[in-house]
């Protein structure tokens, strides 16, 4: 991964990070298991037998799902608090619109390419941007999607400016709501999959002792800059992916989901769900975009609504909708004799909460 | 500060798509429709801006299509089925007319849509309708592309184009200035509309051979809360003549800002003075500055102005809404009027088989018989160009023009080789 | 010559209602090291309480509708501070940005209730709604207005922090909290007031600019990142790097439109992104410790 001194595993061993992040008996973990298999089996039946209208809501949700865990890569395990992860979604979204419009890629090829060329993108400015810490780093992503929006908005004859890019640039095959639904769903499974996997490798461990002790893995002798870096381009990767994926639900890309709130949007998914938990982001997803898109047929105050459940998490449970779900489990199991009292808060003991 | 003037709505692609229930915050509530099988009724659609600086478009347009529709089911309906309109505000933003398109056609089984205000939300709605084979009305939205770069056999458009409303400014502004040597500026909306709008006015100008020099450009965003820093950069150009794409509430502001500069007093401006920026500037509507107008009330029984029922139409709007109806209102009635002949003579609501008998049709409306030529489906309409006045209208008491000059269509007009020679 | 005035007096103008709000925002990172995304929804309830307040009248009633939406809001700042910003000062980043959002959110879906989601518009008051010559340049009086505004704002902040008691106890409420508290200052008050004031200046610039603007919901979010932008380059808590910002970013913007008004809006970013890699703490900052 990174030209490192000590390889990952043995500082994660150091560092005494189980090398294995799937905590908890046995039993826990199967069921855990079963509960996501079961979440997964629910999905597919729904984008299957909804109306067509209401599939393509899943088939959105579902994508953005992918975006929430990508942001969360760097977000909640690696302590980066990006607000410029639409830069990559809008690279990946673009890749496949302008590939249209300018008759320079196919279909198949820019849904193929779009990844890489977010990992690309990333590498400067990752490089550019981890420079900086903390809430320096927040503000120069935070520029940079705007940068990118601007861009975006101004070069008319690249992008199709402000007013963006529509057409039938999604082959015919992926027109009908549920086979483009399958489609995205499959996609995403892989990718959450490999994600899981980063996070669970050394190197996932790597990036979490750093968030946690930034001085301690330093002062190992592990390059920290560039195990950032290496996180940074990953997660350009997949957040390019998920953008792809945009274009196959809304056959579009435009401006907007290039500045700087599209870029939070990730960010606040991850927040609700849980940016300690590896699924919270999920969760996140699914509740922020059926709340902005059904809680409107009731409430006209959807943003209300969204920014009083941000702020409820934000300032009562810093862990989320997921180490709320740990926390409740925690509390039947004090209801049950004594044993197993121990229960500590986030973020160690949310990890792997689906 | 550019970034100040940015564009007003900055939402994230996630709430665009959501935006369609600020409809109601604007006073047209989303009606849900039990769909176009059940209870002999059909649903119609249209998707447009009704919030925002140049909602009066939107607002005064739907209430047009309203009222066509409410005569349609006062005569027992069209195909003896009863029609009902579905809207949503799409907040001029491309994402959300494309979405709220959509779901009028899956959701609410739309079987035609009326054309939003900004040609860039209507670029965005025609590969929609194309994929579900809506046929779509536009009768606000103009930009030439519509029709040749974008065209599609779904898409019709009642209102003059890119090229023809410009066109007719120019014209006017030709026969004004002679072979007088004069300075030009433009400012215009930051989109396709603006850029194709001016681009037809300035080829329009090399056409007519008109002596002029091209001293500032300005394209400040649709929108734009603060157009001042766009403004300042026009006015220190001292144009003699300025061409203003802009419209609604967008082109008051800029009214209201540039007397601040005392800059009607040296410079004529070419803009939309239609209805609503006269109305709302009131005493301070711009004497001597150049008003066009795509079907202004006060051009009544002029060709273009002078079909069956136009009086009587101008009569009930201003007798149920207190005030004369706009352009886009009288133009938004003469789409809907299209779409019914065109059912009626298909004897069906199938989206292709209404596209096909309008194609080439010659249809009677308000407006007169409008012809919608095969070769790109633009109506043969007219524009009308005048100059402000300086007192109220002895007979609307309104301020509006000294006299109506009216551009006909096939002055203006490409011809069918020009128009697919655009198609790309 | 006219040429240049005119654009040198827009500039001004421009640079100086930037400034006004920008200065909030510094002010209350300075004495609280919290970014407050909600601080350009301070700024659009200041415009929409003048529509208001103001109505159609153009006279004596615009200027009592400034000094009301400057003190309505600040109201509303001081309840944005004790129900939500007293929490996460202190907090990590993430924390606050995400919390002070929220803010954002839900205060611009109470203004769409208050105020609908239509643009209103109000002329600027007799007496300085006209045209003045210069040079043979014709000039909007009312620039003079928010020019003379944002110098008088400069000058009472300058006095303020750098002549008074409260200056340098905001000063010191960051650098060394517990000294202030051993001294009998009340850490809470001093933020509370603060943060209301930091409202107060948001809510005063976005009154004072609502004659030469169309004011509708959306606003709160286009002037955040402009006033961003302008507190980094000048350096986060820092009033004087605050005014030269926001100059240079209005002569940047004013400069690029001439030279190429494609490329012109990307400056100011390219600008903010230079600063932050070479010099994170801004022009006029002090580097954190």
């Amino acid at each position: 991964m990174a030209r490192t001194a000590p390889n990952d595993a043995a500082v994660a061993a150091v560092l005494g990070v189980p090398a294995s992040a799937a905590t908890g008996s046995l039993a826990s973990r199967v069921g855990r298991a079963a509960a996501l298999v079961a979440f997964v089996a629910l999905v597919v039946v729904l984008g299957l037998t909804l109306a067509p209208a209401n599939a393509l809501e899943l088939q959105y949700a579902v994508s953005l799902t992918l975006f929430a865990v990508a942001t969360n890569l760097i977000l909640g395990f690696g302590g980066l608090v990006s607000f410029g992860q639409g830069i990559f979604y809008g690279v990946g979204a673009y890749t496949v619109a302008l590939g249209w419009m300018h008759q320079s890629l196919n279909f198949t090829e820019a849904m193929v390419l779009a990844p890489f060329f977010g990992a690309v993108a990333a590498i400067p400015l990752g490089m550019l941007a981890l420079r900086t810490r903390r809430l320096y780093f927040s503000l120069l992503t935070l520029t940079m999607s705007q940068l990118a929006y601007v861009i975006a908005e101004n070069q008319t004859n690249l992008t199709g400016g402000t007013n963006g890019v529509f057409g039938a640039m999604v082959p015919t095959w992926l027109l009908d709501p549920h086979t483009s639904f399958l489609f995205t769903a499959a996609i995403v499974a892989v990718a959450i999959a490999i994600l899981w996997k980063v996070v669970h490798s050394p190197f996932g461990l790597v990036l979490r002792a750093i968030r946690d002790n930034r001085e301690r893995v330093e002062a190992l002798g592990v390059n920290v800059y560039a195990h950032e870096l290496a996180a940074f381009v990953i997660s350009a990767f997949f957040c390019s992916l998920a953008g792809s994926l945009f274009v196959v639900y809304s056959q579009s890309s435009y401006p907007e989901i290039l500045n700087w709130t599209a870029s939070g949007v990730p960010v606040f998914m991850a927040v609700i769900g849980g940016m300690y938990s590896f699924f919270g982001p999920v969760v996140g997803a699914f509740v922020y975009e059926f709340a902005s898109h059904y809680l409107i047929e009731y409430t006209q105050d959807w943003q209300l609504v969204i920014g009083a459940v941000l702020l409820a998490i934000v300032l009562l449970r810093p862990d989320g909708l997921a180490g709320s779900l740990g926390s409740l489990r925690a509390w039947l199991r004090r209801r049950r004799p004594v044993e197993q009292a121990t229960v500590a808060a986030a973020p160690e003991n949310a990890e792997g909460t689906p | 500060m550019r970034v100040l003037g940015k564009k007003r709505r900055a939402r994230s692609y996630l709430t665009a798509l959501t935006v369609a229930a600020l409809a109601a915050t604007a006073g047209t509530a989303a009606t849900v429709s039990a769909g176009a099988s059940s209870g002999g009724t059909v649903t119609v659609g249209e998707s447009t801006t009704l919030s925002g600086s140049i909602a009066e478009l939107g607002q005064t347009g739907l209430q047009g299509v309203q009222f066509a529709i409410n005569a349609i089911n006062a005569h027992g309906g069209l195909l003896g089925k009863h029609i009902n309109v579905v809207s949503a505000d799409d907040a001029a933003t491309p994402a959300t007319g494309a979405s709220n398109a959509r779901n009028f056609i899956l959701n609410d089984h739309a079987v035609a849509m009326f054309g939003p205000i900004v040609s860039s939300v209507a670029s965005a709605e025609e590969p929609v309708v194309t994929q579900y084979k809506v046929p779509i009305f536009f009768y606000i939205s103009n930009d030439i592309a519509l029709l040749t770069k974008d065209y599609t056999p779904y898409a019709f458009q009642v209102v003059p184009n890119t090229v023809m409303e410009p066109r007719a400014a120019a014209d006017y502004l030709a026969h004004m200035v002679g072979k007088k040597k004069i300075t030009i500026g433009t400012f215009a909306p930051n989109y396709s509309f603006g850029t194709s709008t001016v681009a037809g006015f300035i080829q329009a100008l090399k056409d007519l051979h008109v002596n002029y020099k091209l001293v500032n450009q300005q394209f400040p965003p649709l929108e734009a809360t603060n157009i001042a820093p766009y403004l300042s950069a026009l006015v220190a150009a001292h144009p003699e003549y300025v061409f203003n794409a802009q419209f609604g509430g967008d082109l008051v502001t800029f009214s209201k800002q540039a007397a601040q500069y005392g800059f009607f007093k040296h410079t004529k401006v070419i803009a939309m003075y239609s209805r609503y920026p006269l109305q709302s500037l009131g005493a301070g509507a711009p004497a001597g500055a150049i008003g066009f107008d795509r079907a202004p009330f006060w051009a009544l029984g002029k060709t273009g102005m002078n079909g069956t029922g136009m009086a009587a139409f101008i009569n009930s709007f201003k007798a149920k809404y207190h005030q004369y109806p706009s352009a886009w209102a009288i133009m938004g009635y003469s789409a809907v009027q299209t779409w019914a002949y065109g059912v009626k003579k298909a004897g069906t609501f199938d989206g292709t088989k209404v596209s096909a008998a309008l194609s080439g049709a010659n249809v009677p409306t308000i407006r007169g018989t409008l012809n919608l030529r095969a070769c790109d489906h633009q109506a043969n309409v007219p524009e009308y160009v005048g100059t402000v006045s300086a007192k109220p209208s002895a007979q609307y008491h309104l301020r509006l023009w000294d006299s109506v000059f009216v551009a006909q269509a096939k002055d203006i007009m490409l011809t069918c080789a020009q128009s697919k020679a655009l198609r790309g | 010559m006219a040429r240049f005035l005119t654009e040198t007096i827009g500039t001004l103008s421009d640079a100086g209602s930037l400034f006004v709000v920008a200065a909030g925002l510094t002010l209350v990172f300075g004495a609280m090291r919290v970014i407050n995304l909600a601080h350009g929804t301070f700024y659009m309830y200041g415009a929409f309480v003048v529509t208001t307040v103001a109505g159609t009248a153009s006279g004596l009633r615009f200027w009592v509708a400034v000094v009301v939406a400057a003190l309505v809001v600040a109201v509303l700042g001081a309840i944005v501070q004790l129900g939500v910003v007293r929490f996460v000062v202190g907090k990590e980043p993430l924390t606050q940005l995400v919390a002070t959002f929220a803010v954002l959110y839900i205060l611009a879906d109470v203004a769409l209730h208050l105020w609908g989601s239509g643009a209103r518009s109000v002329s600027a008051p007799l007496g300085v709604s006209g045209t003045f010559t210069l040079a043979g340049a014709y000039l909007p009086v009312y620039d003079l207005v928010i020019i003379g505004t944002a110098v008088l704002v400069g000058l009472v902040l300058w006095l303020l922090l750098s002549h008074t008691s409260l200056g340098w106890m905001i000063r010191a409420a960051v650098d060394d909290p517990e000294l202030l508290q051993s001294g009998g200052v009340n850490l809470r008050r001093l933020h509370l007031a603060v943060f209301a004031t930091g409202a107060l200046l948001a809510a005063l610039a976005g009154a004072i600019v609502t004659p030469q603007i169309s004011v509708a919901p959306g606003m709160d979010q286009s002037i955040i990142v402009s006033s961003l932008l302008v507190v980094v380059i000048g350096g986060l808590g820092s009033v004087v790097g605050t005014a030269f910002a926001a100059l240079i970013i209005g002569i940047a913007d004013t400069v690029g439109t001439l030279v190429d008004p494609t490329w012109a809006s990307t400056f100011m970013y390219f600008a903010v992104i230079l600063v932050l890699v070479v010099r994170p703490w801004g022009l006029f900052g002090t580097p954190e410790r």
